[in-house]
């Protein structure tokens, strides 16, 4: 096996990160060190304000901490100029978003064709592995539909294809069945569970959702900006 | 896909966006409309000027700056071998449609016909009637009044000319002319000077003149008095065959035309007939400055002491009618940049608001700030091309429903109501102009908020409702 494929997928290094609203600074992540193992479904739990989906956001590169190191499938991501993080997030990361977060005027189609788009991809090959996806998580019948004919079950799978559709390293979901019915959430987390192993990708989730904890195979719990 | 996008996104709100886009619609109507206003306005004017004196002049030396005090004294000599020259010049032949010679002359006009003794100083022109009917039929633009022959400058008779509708009135003629709306002085005005008064021995002489006259001539007749290139005053009679209005009172009041040779006998007497211009109309404006070049070439090689001017030289105020409306035009292009600048502006910040949550996302997935910002450049660039294009279908519309509307109008520098037609805004810079210069203004005004919209924080975008 090589040392990529058993190297963390991320590793955390002492990550702080404080938010300063006026004349006050709030400790958001504090001192936080861990390591997430690849091809895992993995679980960040903790209350409101925890400090949960600032971690995430780090992991996902969307944020920067104040102090420490943050590596994502080996990369110190916090050295690299902003394109080049903007061209590894479309590399490396998939996100799951808790409001869906697709893109009203594109069809379903065109929401999950967009990050093959962004990485160039050949037309032929961007058709081919855009219906495969969208077959893979149900929806094939629905690609001409906007997002606003779907309902929000069928926004998360478009959601989640839209993830998974560039065979990422990493997918990203910030409590992603908190918007959802309990029996569309459960289908929500089956569905994930079986493309994480199909895709061997590694998932990360923040969420307060005891159907998704028991399907975790790592999981952080987070209190105050703190693992506990 | 960018555009594909853009279009997308600007039919989200289509109420603003069509509000917006008709505002771009309006700017390039207006512009359009008033391009075309001066465009016509500018050929109707430029048409007058080439078809009354032709496109440039060759003069003697300095007669531009002090001839028309004395123009006796600036004749050009041998002027016939100079215009056939210039007609046979391979470079100049294919450029000239009308080359003809012209002789400028002041004096004193009089009518001491039937009891009547008026006299007033007059500004001649001596014309070959051939050449000035082919120089009337010059339309290049097509705008133009229609051609109607006039044979009252005609060759075989060498004493007949017209005067202008002012002249006629001084003198007394509108009666015998029959001049509509001109009124005729009092009777007891009858005796009228608006010039110096005569020397009694030269009205003797002018009545002697006007008794040597054919009886068989019907219509009226002045007197015409002028000092020779000799300095020896003369005296020839005009049959006066009609009035040709000018569009400028100080001109229709003194202006006298008469036939070359007229003007020459009166300027020359028994002397050489010399003339004091050398009229070229060309086939297109647009051959002025080649034509001109060629002339001062053709002059400088063989040291003649002559000088050419355009018709733009010889007539100020058509370039201070093309200065006045096209400072009119840019600070209407002004307005309506300002008008399109805040309307778009408006219009992207209000769609980088609603979408912050979406640029957000977009650049979550790996979307550089670059491809935000083009994003909606692309959709200024699109709003600013539909306005700009709806604006462009709607001026042609809006032309042809105004060209066959039958309105009439008198443009600056005529004399007589015309058609009003609007000339189609079919000129590059002024089409492609207005289109593009819309579109890039819609485009730089989207600039402020797709930076906005590129430079914020992804997790603020992401937590923005």
């Amino acid at each position: 096996m090589s040392e990529i494929a058993t190297s963390p997928v991320v590793r955390l290094d002492h990550v702080a990160r404080v938010y300063h609203t006026g004349s006050v600074s709030v400790p958001a992540i504090r001192d936080i060190s861990l390591e997430i193992r690849p091809r895992v479904f993995c679980v960040i739990v903790g209350p409101s304000g925890s400090g949960k989906t600032t971690l995430l956001n780090m992991i996902g590169c969307i944020d920067v901490p104040d102090s420490g190191r943050v590596e994502v499938r080996g990369e110190d991501v916090l050295r690299l100029t902003d394109n080049a993080l903007a061209d590894f997030r479309a590399r490396t990361i998939g996100y799951v978003f808790q409001s869906f977060n697709l893109i009203p005027v594109l069809s379903a189609y065109e929401n999950v064709e967009y990050p093959l788009l962004l990485l160039n991809v050949p037309a032929d090959d961007r058709r081919r592995r855009t219906m495969a996806m969208l077959e893979a998580v149900g929806l094939a019948d629905q690609a001409k539909q906007r997002p606003n004919e779907l309902s929000g079950g069928q926004k998360q799978r478009v959601a989640i294809a839209r993830a998974l559709v560039k065979e990422p390293a990493l997918v990203l979901a910030d409590e992603p069945t908190a918007n959802l019915d309990s029996t569309t959430g459960t289908a929500i987390t089956d569905l994930m569970r079986q493309m994480q192993e199909s895709f061997h990708t590694s998932f990360i989730f923040s969420t307060h959702d005891p159907r998704l904890m028991a399907q975790a195979d790592q999981t952080f719990s987070i209190r105050d900006g703190m693992l506990v | 896909m960018l555009f594909r996008l853009a279009i997308r996104n600007i039919s989200r709100n289509r109420r603003r966006s069509i509000m917006t886009a008709s505002l771009v619609a309006m700017g390039s109507l207006a512009l359009l409309l008033f391009g075309a206003f001066t465009t016509y306005i500018f050929a109707g004017i430029e048409t007058g000027l080439v078809q009354r004196g032709g496109h440039l002049t060759v003069y003697r030396q300095g007669y531009f700056l002090f001839g028309p005090g004395n123009p006796a004294a600036y004749g050009i000599d041998d002027h016939e071998a100079l215009i056939r020259s210039f007609r046979d010049d391979p470079v100049l032949k294919d450029m000239i449609n009308v080359i003809t010679p012209t002789q400028a002359l002041v004096g004193i006009a009089g009518n001491f016909s039937s009891g009547t003794s008026a006299s007033k100083t007059f500004f001649g022109i001596g014309l070959v009637g051939a050449a000035r009917e082919q120089m009337r039929q010059w339309n290049d633009y097509g705008s133009g009044q229609p051609y109607v022959p006039d044979d009252r400058l005609s060759d075989p008779n060498a004493s007949r000319g017209v005067i202008g509708r002012g002249v006629a009135r001084m003198l007394g003629l509108c009666a015998a002319l029959k001049v509509p709306d001109c009124p005729a002085p009092e009777p007891k005005q009858q005796v009228i000077s608006t010039a110096p008064p005569l020397d009694p021995a030269l009205a003797d002489l002018a009545r002697e003149d006007l008794g040597s006259q054919p009886a068989a001539n019907s219509g009226p007749q002045i007197q015409l008095l002028s000092a020779t290139a000799d300095g020896a005053p003369n005296i020839v009679s005009l049959d006066v065959a009609g009035v040709d209005t000018q569009p400028v009172k100080e001109l229709d009041d003194n202006y006298v035309a008469m036939p070359l040779t007229l003007a020459q006998q009166l300027v020359y007497g028994r002397g050489e007939h010399k003339v004091t211009g050398i009229v070229l109309q060309l086939h297109h404006t647009a051959q002025v400055p080649a034509a001109r070049a060629r002339l001062l070439q053709l002059i400088a090689e063989r040291h003649l002491p002559l000088e050419v001017r355009d018709y733009r030289e010889l007539n100020p105020f058509f370039v201070q009618v093309v200065g006045l409306f096209s400072l009119i035009f840019l600070f209407l292009a002004l307005i309506m940049v300002v008008i399109v600048l805040f309307a778009v502006v408006n219009t992207m910040t209000m769609n980088v608001l609603e979408r912050t949550a979406e640029i957000g996302t977009v650049r979550a997935m790996g979307v550089r700030r670059a491809s935000v910002r083009r994003l909606f450049l692309a959709e200024g660039a699109v709003l600013g091309a539909l306005g700009a294009t709806l604006g462009v279908v709607a001026a042609f519309i809006l032309i042809a429903v105004i060209n066959h509307s039958g309105l009439r109008w008198t443009p600056p520098g005529n004399t007589d109501a015309i058609p009003f037609q609007l000339a189609w805004p079919t000129r590059p810079i002024l089409l492609l102009g207005t289109w593009l210069g819309l579109v890039l203004v819609a485009t730089l005004a989207t600039l402020p908020p797709a930076n906005r919209a590129a430079k914020s924080r992804i997790v603020d975008a992401l937590r923005h409702v």
